[in-house]
């Protein structure tokens, strides 16, 4: 019968483990003691280690002393604000890199199309492209970079 | 301040409510308190949510720990958790009352 016990102690002991460490050290002891006092009981040891882990659960979610919960929402808020900052950072990056990876650069670059005067008899009207615009919006890009998108606006115009 | 208002213990959860009672009458370690709770309400509680309850009610400053006895910490009730527990008592026992008479008169 002693190996069901130790087993049982260890469920309680690895339950009592969640517990942050300055909970640990305040109860820790007492309430190994009062696990075996309710397993003595007849209570089974699964409960009392299932009851420890809620409340252990419901410990690391509760603010410490000293730390209000408006200033733990207001860290979790920020942590928010920042994870979709940067998703959206990554999301708008990642065309341009695509575009950047997919073209190859030893292939030749295509002349610039120039823009058609209206008086050439086009039913459509015909709005010229402004590799100024392109260069603006993506800083960061190589030369390289650049005249693909350059490439990329005049075939779209 | 209504009295609605002066009831601190609306919001801590039944099982802080059955240890200030439980402690009511004396100092009582964990063990103690559960085998008390058990005896006069019926209610088992589990260690986890002793353990959460006692934290949450000395935070407030309505119970307080003694000096350890072997590893047991007993809790002794303070004058607020006192009060406390006695506003609370009171306005159970207002809704309780209602609730009676009115099932007395609509004839349930």
């Amino acid at each position: 019968m002693r190996a069901p016990k130790a087993q049982e102690g260890r469920l309680v002991d690895a339950a009592l483990h969640c517990y942050p460490a300055r909970w640990r050290r305040r109860h820790g002891g007492e309430a190994a003691e009062l696990a075996a006092l309710l397993i003595r009981d007849g209570n089974p040891a699964a409960s009392i280690a299932w009851s420890y882990l809620v409340g252990a659960a419901r410990e690391w979610l509760t603010p410490p002393p000293g730390r209000s919960l408006s200033t733990v929402a207001a860290a979790l808020l920020a942590a928010t604000c920042l994870l979709g900052f940067s998703a959206a950072l990554v999301a708008e990056t990642a065309p341009a890199k695509a575009a950047g990876t997919t073209q190859s650069p030893s292939l030749p670059i295509p002349p610039k199309i120039k823009p058609m005067p209206p008086s050439a008899g086009s039913p459509h009207q015909f709005t010229p492209c402004h590799p100024r615009q392109v260069t603006d919006a993506i800083p960061a890009a190589g030369h390289s970079h650049l005249s693909l998108h350059e490439t990329a606006h005049a075939r779209s115009c | 301040m209504t009295t609605r208002e002066q009831d601190v213990l609306r919001r801590v959860g039944e099982a802080s409510v059955l240890i200030l009672v439980s402690l009511a009458d004396g100092p009582k370690h964990g063990y103690a308190l559960i085998q008390d709770v058990k005896q006069f309400a019926g209610v088992e509680l589990g260690p986890g949510t002793l353990y959460g309850a006692l934290d949450r009610l000395e935070r407030l400053g309505l119970i307080e720990s003694l000096p350890a006895s072997e590893r047991r910490h007993p809790y002794r009730i303070t004058a607020p958790g006192a009060a406390a527990l006695r506003v609370h008592l009171d306005s159970l026992e207002r809704v309780s009352a209602a609730g009676r008479l009115r099932l007395r008169l609509g004839g349930v």
